[in-house]
This record gives C-alpha cells, sequence and structure tokens, in this order.
C-alpha cells in the first residue's frame, strides 16, 4: 500500500509538469522519472476503497449491499486501472463524523479514493446511490455523486452501472461492467449460444434447439444478436433477440453456407458470407430491405467480414493468395482491396472499436492472437503459445479482448487487456466455450 | 491546492487508460472534458423502465423488422431425410486443401459408377480438422463438399440430384490432436435418399 500510494502520489507530481496551470513538485527529477515509468508500462493504480453499501430503505434479506460492493470492486479491479482497498461494515448515511473517521482511516491505508454507497430497497426496485470522494485533499471533496435504479432482480447490474460510472469520472470515458458477452457453449455435435455478464457470471441460454448454433454478432444497440444456425438442418443465418420475447428472423436461407457475420457500426447491414453463386463469398445485407450486395468476386474462398469503426472500410479472410488465409481490407463497395498479411495463415480480423488495431488468429505451431495497424504495419504477437488462443473480441472501450484458449484443457474463454497483458479466465465450467462476442454498452 | 491533486489524479489514470490502450489517438485535453468535481449532487439516471421481459429493459422502440430476405432457397431437401449409404465412399483432403487427390478420384469415380445405376438424391457433407479457425473451416468445407459435386457432375451425374453442407470443424469423426486423426476428419461424406 505504501509503495502503491508513494507512486501515485509522484505520479501526480509527475504529471503536475504537463498541466500549465499547476506550480511546479517538489522535485522534477524524480517526476520525470516516474513519468517514464508510467509511459514504460508501469501499472501504478488508483487505490479506492469501496465499503458495503449502507441500506438507507427497506431490508436487505438478500444481501445486495454486500454484493453490490463486491461486484463494483471487482469491476473496477478488471480494468486494471484500480487496486480495491479491502473493507467491512458500511459508513452510515447522514452521519458525517462516521464519513470523516472512515476516509481518515482509508487515506491512512493508502486509498486515494472512496466510494460511499447507499441502497433503498423499495420492493420490485432497487435504488442506489454513489458519492464519490478524493481521499487525496484534506477535506476528503466530494468528487461526484449519482444516484441509479434497477430491477430487484438485477443487483449485479446495478454494480456495474455503479462501476462504470466511478470509470467514467476518472478517465471521461465509460467502463465497460455494463456490458455482456454471447459465445458458444457445447462441443462436437451440438452447441449453444449463451449470453452472461461480461464477467460470465448470470449465464443464460440464448438457442435451445439442439442443433449447431456458431459465431453469435451482438449488433451496435445490443438489442439482437446475428448467428449461425443448423436447426432448421443447413447452415442459415438468424436474428435473435435475447432481452424481448420475440422469435428469431431469419435472415439468409441460401443454398451453400449462411454465415460469419458482422453488424456494419450503424446497425442499418450486416455483411456475412454466402456460397450460393458458387463459392464464399462476402455480401452485404440491408436489414430494411432484405437486399443483397456482392463485394467480393473470387474463385477462392472469401470470408469473415470486420469492419472498421467508420463503416467506410471490410477487413476479411481470403485464400486467394497463395492458397492459405490471409487478411486483407477493401472498401464497402469491394474496391481497392489491400493485402494485410503475407505468409503463414491468418483468419479472424476483428477492427478495434477505435479504429487502430485488427486484431487476429495466426496458425503456426498453435493458434495465436496478433495483432496489426489497417495499413498492415506493426504486427505483433499478443499471445504465447503452447495451447491454442484464438476468436478475439474486443471490449467497446477497446482497451481489452475475450478469447478462447485452450490452455486450461478444454476451450475456456479468456479475457486481456489489448497488449496481451493481464490474460485472466472468464469461463471455468467443466463445458467448452468459445466464439465470444463482446457486446456495446448496454441502453 | 485539492483541485490539482484531483486533476492529477485524472490525467494519472488517462495517462494509464492511453498507455495500456497503446492507442495515443485520446488527446490529453479529454482530462478537461472530465466532470468536474462540483460538491454538490449530480443529475440522476432516469430509472429503467419496468418491462417482464429479461433484462436489460428495452429502452427503445422496437428495432424495425428487416424486410423478408430474398433467401427463399431453391430447394434443400430436409437433412434428416438423407441416411448413410455404404455403397458411396468417402474422400479425404490434404490440409486446408479442397482439390481432388488422384486417389480420392478413383473412389468418386466408383461413387459416380454407382449413382449412374441407382436413382437417388445425393448429399455430400465437406468436413475439416480442427485446425484453423471455425468460420473460415466453414468455408473450407463447402469448397469441398462443392468440389466433390463438381467431380462427380462431370462423372455424367445430374446436378440436380446432389445437394451440398458444410459442416466445418464442427463434426469430427476422430477427436485425438494428431494428424491420423485430423486426417480421417478432412473428408467429404456421402449420404443418400430415395427420389
Amino acid at each position: 500500500m505504501r509503495r502503491l500510494l508513494g507512486a501515485v502520489i509522484a505520479g501526480l507530481c509527475a504529471l503536475a509538469l504537463v498541466l500549465p496551470s499547476t506550480a511546479p513538485p517538489p522535485s522534477r527529477a524524480q517526476g520525470v522519472d516516474v513519468y517514464i515509468n508510467i509511459t514504460g508500462g508501469g501499472t501504478k493504480k488508483l487505490n479506492i476503497a469501496i465499503p458495503n453499501f449502507a441500506v438507507t430503505v427497506g431490508s436487505d434479506t438478500t444481501g445486495v449491499a454486500p454484493l453490490l460492493a463486491s461486484v463494483a470492486g471487482a469491476d473496477l479491479t478488471f480494468t486494471g486501472l484500480f487496486s480495491v482497498v479491502a473493507a467491512t461494515g458500511s459508513i452510515p448515511a447522514d452521519h458525517p463524523e462516521a464519513l470523516r473517521k472512515s476516509w481518515t482511516d482509508f487515506a491512512a491505508a493508502g486509498a486515494h479514493a472512496g466510494v460511499h454507497g447507499l441502497l433503498a430497497l423499495r420492493g420490485p426496485r432497487l435504488e442506489a446511490e454513489m458519492r464519490l470522494y478524493d481521499l487525496t485533499t484534506p477535506d476528503f471533496r466530494l468528487i461526484a455523486s449519482k444516484r441509479f435504479e434497477m430491477a430487484a432482480d438485477q443487483p449485479r447490474r446495478l454494480a456495474h452501472k455503479v462501476a462504470d460510472e466511478i470509470v467514467r469520472q476518472f478517465t471521461g470515458e465509460p467502463g465497460i461492467a455494463d456490458t455482456k458477452l454471447a459465445y458458444v457453449a457445447g462441443s462436437r455435435g451440438v452447441k449453444e449460444i449463451q449470453v452472461a455478464d461480461y464477467d460470465g457470471a448470470a449465464a443464460r441460454p440464448l438457442t435451445r434447439n439442439g442443433s449447431l448454433n456458431l459465431m453469435p454478432m451482438w449488433s451496435p444497440d445490443t438489442r439482437s444478436l446475428a448467428f449461425t444456425s443448423y436447426k432448421a438442418g443447413y447452415p442459415d443465418l438468424y436474428r435473435a433477440f435475447p432481452f424481448e420475447r420475440r422469435p428469431d428472423q431469419t435472415l439468409a436461407a441460401f443454398v451453400g453456407i449462411n454465415s460469419s457475420p458482422a453488424f456494419s457500426p450503424d446497425g442499418r447491414s450486416i455483411a456475412l458470407t454466402l456460397s450460393k453463386d458458387g463459392n464464399p463469398e462476402i455480401y452485404v445485407l440491408t436489414l430494411a430491405t432484405g437486399a443483397f450486395r456482392r463485394l467480393t468476386r473470387h474463385p477462392g474462398i472469401d470470408t469473415e467480414p470486420s469492419w472498421s469503426p467508420t463503416g467506410r472500410d471490410i477487413a476479411f479472410v481470403s485464400d486467394r493468395a497463395g492458397g492459405t488465409p490471409h487478411l486483407f481490407v477493401m472498401d464497402t463497395e469491394g474496391g481497392n482491396v489491400r493485402q494485410l498479411t503475407f505468409g503463414g495463415f491468418h483468419t479472424q480480423p476483428r477492427w478495434s472499436p477505435k479504429g487502430d488495431t485488427i486484431v487476429y488468429t495466426t496458425r503456426q505451431a498453435t493458434h495465436d492472437l496478433w495483432a496489426i495497424n489497417p495499413d498492415g504495419s506493426n504486427a505483433r504477437r499478443l499471445t504465447s503459445g503452447p495451447a491454442d488462443n484464438q476468436g478475439a473480441t474486443w471490449a467497446p472501450n477497446g482497451r481489452h479482448l475475450a478469447f478462447q484458449s485452450s490452455r486450461l484443457g478444454a476451450w475456456q474463454l479468456f479475457s486481456m487487456l489489448s497488449d496481451g497483458s493481464e490474460q485472466t479466465p472468464i469461463t471455468r465450467g467443466s463445458g467448452e466455450y468459445t466464439s465470444p462476442s463482446w457486446s456495446p454498452r448496454l441502453p | 491546492m485539492a483541485s490539482r491533486c484531483r486533476n492529477g489524479i485524472i490525467v494519472s489514470l488517462l495517462l494509464c487508460v492511453v498507455v495500456l490502450a497503446g492507442c495515443a489517438k485520446r488527446p490529453a485535453m479529454t482530462a478537461a472534458s472530465a466532470p468536474a468535481p462540483t460538491g454538490a449532487a449530480q443529475a440522476t439516471t432516469p430509472p429503467a423502465p419496468a418491462t417482464p421481459a429479461p433484462e436489460p429493459p428495452a429502452a427503445t422502440p422496437p428495432a424495425p423488422t428487416p424486410a423478408a430476405p430474398t433467401a427463399a432457397p431453391a430447394s434443400r431437401p430436409p437433412v434428416q431425410e438423407f441416411a448413410a449409404n455404404p455403397n458411396l465412399k468417402d474422400i479425404h483432403f490434404d490440409f486446408d486443401k479442397y482439390d481432388i487427390r488422384p486417389g480420392d478420384a478413383k473412389i468418386l469415380d466408383g461413387n459416380a459408377t454407382w449413382l449412374k445405376g441407382n436413382d437417388v438424391l445425393v448429399l455430400i457433407e465437406g468436413h475439416c480438422d480442427e485446425r484453423g479457425t471455425n468460420e473460415y473451416n466453414l468455408a473450407l468445407g463447402e469448397r469441398r463438399a462443392k468440389a466433390t459435386m463438381n467431380y462427380l457432375v462431370g462423372q455424367g451425374v445430374q446436378a440436380g440430384r446432389i445437394t451440398i453442407i458444410s459442416y466445418g470443424e464442427e463434426r469430427p469423426v476422430c477427436t485425438e490432436h494428431t494428424e491420423a486423426c485430423w486426417a480421417r476428419n478432412r473428408r467429404a461424406h456421402f449420404l443418400s435418399k430415395p427420389r
């Protein structure tokens, strides 16, 4: 704790150098050193205290108050930006003396920020208030306060919203805890799609048809998922609405494969692979009209489209160059085709939400995740065997990736930061979990 | 002093974000757009509407239903009506290839001869081994089934009698992680049904 506190405070002093309106730090040289340390990939974290939420209304018979603190704490830890200072008990509401004493204790333990949480249980509704304090200031300044409401059966989601707001207060961009992962569960013959919280909790089935259900992909508004299913015998493309009582839509059921869906950033179109005209080619389906527009015209395999966040370009996989699959980029008319990878075996391009990176899978002795700039430069390895690591999907902030790995034996989902660090299991069940798709932030 | 320290916290985290994301596109100015400390409660989030549907609640009107796709299949006989046929032998493929090997062409010649003497419909399944990735293997299995179909058509079997389906790597006959096993999985498999 002491070391972290010192590092962060030194970091603050270093940062004073880049803030024109602030006074010079006590020691410029020391500040510069720390600054370099941070840019060099150091993991200086902000220590934050999240005691249990104080119950102000109702009776907390199911332990919502401690759940909020533990889930929000885990969310903040996941970001890689925070360390959660251990805490027990709660700080009572409307008790300035108790609040001051708690923050004094937490500050002494190394906390830089504190969350005073209040919880009202009102029958079918939960109301939480998050008050965020700066514990590095002598008067424990209130940084922000915000209230949230949620159905009583969704306490985890309430915690995710609190955590995302805390992240927004410190970084200017909301966190990604209030997101979902869709993925494929099962192996060999029967695979069903499930939807869980981003951390793997609260998994629920999306499909239950006993066939092969593959390649789930979220729509930008998080209301629907496109996927390929063999439920009618052939690999057809469907769209499911996980949060509505609404039947699946059939999007494409042509002769051949109907696969690899990718929603355009505006949600109006889906790029996909069809082989109806003789071999796998990439098309764009306009959802409002049901019209299909063909983008590729090549006798080889063209598949796995992934839109740039601007919607102007599409990365894809083709075996047109030498017979093994490579990454290419084209515009949305199918023109200006550029090859990104040369030599080897490369599939699964996924354009980052910020647009600056394409992550993909390279097959050597094993499969591993790589990243490359959209201009084909700076190819860099993110994972290293000995097991297989593939099928990456971006979190909406572009900082995290989820992927599937066989390092524990069966396929499990993992997450990591976009530089390949902090690889952590998401699923730990006895089954096989593959093909994750990370949702945008929920509305 | 207090204000400077808090700005320091914010900018410090911003730097972490920029560094960890490996993306320098977010300018340092973003710090200024972070909400300023006010000491007063900020706006309360609007409560999400109650709904009987599973979480999360829909916050906007239902998305427009896409027009019915012009995807009506020309003719795809139900897959489950096809059954194994011992007269039609599997063929196999090299890794990441979909061309018919000479030895397998002889097998297909035998299958073609049988099909020309027996007026059944045929379903050709294209399969891959577990290497490569699912999406690409679905396309690869399609190419294997198609190449097999084209060969049979070249031998005089009516194209209208043949349906193809790719299972990619999803239905292996062998689940060990060995070349011998992978070689068995890279196959075209035949099923048939009476007309």
